[in-house]
């Protein structure tokens, strides 16, 4: 019994660190890019690093957040062009000399698990052509749309399917339910 | 050093032209979700286009990582917010302008 014990410390350790270490990397990162190359300031660097850990740590204990970096490749020259053609579909309609817009509403259930990649995910919405989530109640998402003429199911499927791939959801994450 | 620095002045002017169309975006657009879908994608496109100009302006990488952690800030108040705002407006029952 005392054994299995030892076992089960070692084993939360060895998460803890797992967790803790790229956390305290990223935020020692950050300060030397907010204070500079100062030795002097990690005086003060070393104590905020290890506070915005911890805080991170217990912060993001209740909701489980494993990015993928692989995902995060795929990710960002996504939404960096998704973004760019929502600006420029705005641009458009903003200045066009007859005024160009459909709105309309449009409800979706989305597949991802409760927590972060929903969070993420409806946040997201928000920053694609033509589209702005409006209201989320449990899996419904519902989508204020610019233009009806515009494929959105396909956009926001396509959107879904890139958070998934991010947050390493494959569709068994609905262990809570 | 001199093509940098001109190649992000255009990128700062494309940038504020962003601005621009988000802020004639905003007066013409007829209810408070079509006016949310204009001042949140054009301003954030409008400002990646700045804080790309001044990086490259910049010419040190410690500026770019707090421009870039500038625009990733206002990326995420912008967008939580946005959706706060439409969807209070959807709880007071605010409809949506339609094509009459």
């Amino acid at each position: 019994m005392p054994n299995d014990n030892c076992l089960s410390t070692s084993h939360t350790l060895a998460t803890l660190v797992r967790r803790s270490l790229p956390r305290f990397a990223i935020f020692s990162l950050l300060w030397y890019a907010l204070a500079g190359s100062d030795a002097l300031s990690w005086v003060i660097g070393v104590p905020a690093v290890l506070l915005a850990t911890s805080l991170s740590l217990s912060l993001a204990s209740s909701s489980r957040l494993n990015i993928r970096v692989a995902g995060l490749l795929h990710f960002i020259p996504f939404f960096l062009y998704q973004s760019f053609r929502g600006g420029i579909d705005v641009m458009h309609r903003a200045l066009s000399f007859r005024q160009c817009l459909d709105p309309g509403l449009v409800a979706y259930t989305t597949l991802l698990p409760e927590g972060s990649a929903r969070i993420f995910f409806v946040n997201t919405i928000s920053l694609l052509p033509g589209t702005l989530s409006a209201e989320l109640r449990g899996d419904q998402v519902t989508i204020h749309t610019l233009d009806q003429g515009l494929p959105v199911w396909a956009n926001i499927q396509r959107l879904e399917y890139h958070v998934a791939a991010l947050m390493g959801e494959t569709g068994e994450g609905r262990e809570n339910l | 050093m001199d093509i940098l620095y001109h190649s992000g002045t255009l990128f700062i002017v494309i940038g504020v032209l962003f601005f621009l169309s988000g802020t004639v975006g905003l007066i013409r657009f007829p209810d408070i979700y079509t006016r949310l879908h204009a001042l949140t994608k054009a301003d954030n496109v409008g400002l990646g286009c700045v804080v790309c100009g001044l990086a490259l302006q910049s010419g040190s990488w410690v500026l770019t990582v707090k421009l870039l952690l500038i625009w990733l800030l206002v990326l995420i108040a912008s967008s939580a917010s946005c959706h706060l705002i439409a969807s209070s407006a959807m709880q007071k029952n605010i409809k949506p302008w339609t094509r009459p």
